[in-house]
């Protein structure tokens, strides 16, 4: 009864399939849906590559799983990946879908999937997966992740036992997961920028897992990523498998030793969150049999997807699209963090309000006050537009975090708010948007790079 | 005047440790004590007057139970003198009777009220609140998000006027004895709610002292009262 299932299963999705591609639709999530809805377990029953890399966790999954699929298809590998897609059930079942023939066998040598973290149990026990990565686990939405000690709970028990996990050492929160699986660590050695005490809101590693006594960090990046010891019992961060050090921004390079050798890259992005998620890429390609100087010329060609920063000129003044997703302190701070710290004199718009809550109900802000608005109170950002239906809020958020009165406003409607920046020559003009609002951010980057142009114009006559 | 953080390193979640960096900031002479689980709280002596817990990990609710539970009878003289305590969140679970999961384990609490926090932790609650401080007339508008929802009988803090009391079948929300105020309402409760913060302030003895931004925190209050009482929005995620 279960094989019959599975076939009509697969055949009516299919179809659909087709019928959606024939209309000029994506189709990476309702095949899907279509299949699980006819056999549940259909994720199990489906034909898949003979390897399988799923990559999980609260940030950079995407990233990692999308240079490490272009490198392997670089090498001529056929890969299958839900890049495209979603990274839940239906989306991970679509993606699987498209990957075989009528018959239901896999036409491709591997799988690199991206699997969201809180549907993990939904989809790993079914998949099976070779290799796991897991970037790390960070707060997300308070609503859908409540906490990473609660999504830890869920890889806990969604990852199948014999499955061999990749995991940041430098993240406590994600390294101590299935303790019996076999397991390599990566993580990036001590940086001239680390320190010692947390300077965030959000610290979420503070007591040791085995004895509750605070734990004292050697050396840490931001939040609990570092590295930790328990001063009352034996714990300690787990050592490198894949180190990545000698980290130079100026020259954009790095080196990544493992017990076969080192490696030394081409850095791709300069920031902490993008060297974590290159190395990422690097542990499973050496851990998938490639050498070095293949991974590093191949990452050469590959880049990282532009959709989530874009910075575009008008004349001299820069005008800088960054994506930080909605109702997630966490990303929130580090791109914060990311560009206060970057040279030269900018210009800021806030708009990362969750419009599709605000249709609904009204968004719940509770995340502001987890999320680091303190970067923001640094001289080089002379003034903030706060915008959107959580204006009001943002703005008291920015007043809490320091930042100066008169370099705050508040503009309702996003539209307007390109209205509020002063366009001096040799500024940056940053617009933070989130991921419902991209459409009306572009509109926002159209009108700022038009009153740029403008500017620049009547600076010139 | 002496002001007690309780266990700052368990209740870190949802931006409730901005509640006390808010109201600080409006009595700067105050003197902070930073309680660490397992060591004895500043109230057992009675020398403070506002002890402060908000949302932690629900593991960490049984750790901070646990450094608890030997003061609970020092605990209960401090809210029979009529001093503040205010707890936020899921920290509210830690002073009902107990919490019982889906799969019928049941963690003992330290019983001060007599109620019991049913747990479901694959389905988490998600929803607005609106309420009343009826007392002093205050409109409370706020946000939830948890696993358990409490049932019994106390007295409460606030009422619904929308949006789910201690449980969603409850118009009532939240525990009340004297000046113990514990709510379901998690995150910046004080922040997002300056006449709330004022009242407290008040009952410290220090009505006339000014919230920071409080023009600011005012307007952002206003249009959040005027959304939350708007028929169209949806309360229930």
């Amino acid at each position: 009864m279960g094989a019959l299932r599975y076939i009509i299963a697969l055949w009516v999705s299919k179809s659909a399939r087709i019928a959606m591609r024939i209309l000029g639709k994506n189709a990476t999530y309702l095949p899907g849906k279509i299949a699980l809805k006819l056999c549940p377990d259909f994720l199990r029953r489906v034909g898949k590559p003979p390897k399988i890399v799923a990559v999980t966790g609260t940030n950079g999954k995407t990233t990692s799983s999308n240079l490490l699929g272009d490198v392997l298809k670089l090498e001529g590998r056929r890969v299958l990946g839900n890049r495209l897609g979603s990274n839940v059930p239906a989306g991970v079942a679509s993606c699987l879908l498209m990957g075989v023939n009528p018959l239901g066998r896999s036409r491709f040598d591997i799988a690199v999937l991206e699997i969201d973290e809180r549907s993990a149990h939904k989809i790993l026990p079914q998949l099976q997966p070779d290799l796991m990565v897991i970037t790390n686990l960070f707060r997300d939405s308070i609503m859908r992740n409540a906490h990473p000690e609660y999504i830890a709970t869920f890889l806990e028990k969604a990852i199948p036992n014999g499955t061999k996990l990749l995991l940041n050492a430098d993240d406590l929160l994600s390294a101590r997961t299935k303790q019996e699986n076999p397991r390599v660590y990566f993580g990036i050695e001590r940086m001239e920028t680390d320190v010692i005490e947390c300077v965030n809101l959000i610290n979420d590693m503070r007591l040791c897992p085995e004895c509750g006594a605070e734990l004292q960090y050697d050396y840490r990046r931001y939040h609990h990523i570092g590295r930790a010891h328990c001063p009352e019992c034996d714990f300690a961060s787990p050592q490198y498998d894949y180190a990545a050090s000698k980290i130079d921004c100026a020259a954009m390079t790095m080196t990544v030793l493992d017990k076969l050798g080192a490696g030394e890259y081409t850095l791709m992005s300069d920031s902490v969150f993008n060297i974590y998620n290159e190395l990422t890429a690097i542990t499973a390609l050496r851990e998938l049999g490639f050498a070095h100087e293949k991974i590093a010329a191949r990452l050469r060609e590959c880049g990282i997807v532009e959709s989530r920063f874009n910075r575009e000129s008008v004349g001299n003044i820069d005008v800088v699209m960054q994506m930080s997703k909605d109702k997630n302190a966490l990303a929130g701070s580090r791109v914060f963090d990311y560009v206060a710290g970057l040279p030269g004199e900018k210009e800021l718009i806030l708009m990362m309000n969750c419009l599709h809550d605000q249709k609904h109900w009204s968004e719940n802000v509770c995340w502001l006050y987890d999320c680091d608005f303190e970067f923001l109170a640094r001289d080089n950002i002379r003034r903030i537009v706060a915008t959107g239906p959580r204006a009001k809020d943002y703005t008291l958020r920015l007043l809490l975090a320091g930042v100066p009165e008169e370099r705050v406003r508040c503009v309702p409607n996003e539209i307007d708010a390109p209205d509020a920046l002063d366009y001096a020559p040799e500024t940056d003009v940053y617009i933070f948007y989130g991921t419902d609002a991209i459409d009306l951010a572009y509109r926002v980057r159209d009108k700022t790079k038009s009153l740029a142009a403008q500017a620049i114009a009547g600076v010139t006559e | 005047m002496k002001i007690e953080l309780l266990y700052p390193e368990l209740a870190t979640l949802y931006g409730d440790p901005m509640n006390m960096n808010f109201l600080l900031r409006a009595i700067p002479d105050a003197e902070v004590i930073r309680t660490r689980h397992g060591t004895q709280p500043a109230f057992v002596n009675g020398d403070v007057e506002f002890v402060y817990i908000g949302s932690m990990t629900e593991a960490l609710q049984i750790t901070a139970m646990q450094s608890l539970l030997p003061y609970k009878s020092e605990l209960e003289r401090y809210i029979d003198s009529n001093k503040i305590f205010l707890a936020t969140g899921n920290a509210l679970e830690l002073f009902g009777e107990r919490i019982v999961d889906t799969d019928g384990a049941e963690t003992a609490m330290l019983g001060l009220f007599p109620t019991v926090a049913k747990r479901d932790m694959l389905n988490r609650f998600n929803g607005l609140f609106l309420g009343k401080l009826e007392s002093e007339n205050l409109d409370i508008v706020g946000f939830k998000s948890q696993f358990a929802h409490s049932y019994g009988s106390a007295d409460a803090l606030f009422t619904a006027t929308r949006g789910a009391g201690l449980n969603p079948e409850a118009r009532v929300e939240g525990l009340r004895r004297n000046n113990f105020m514990a709510t379901y309402v998690l995150g910046p409760l004080l922040v997002l709610n300056p006449p709330f913060a004022k009242y407290l302030l008040k009952l410290l003895g220090r009505g006339d002292a000014e919230l920071p931004y409080e023009s600011a925190a005012m307007d952002s209050y206003e249009l959040r009262l005027r959304e939350f009482s708007d028929p169209k929005t949806g309360f229930d995620y």
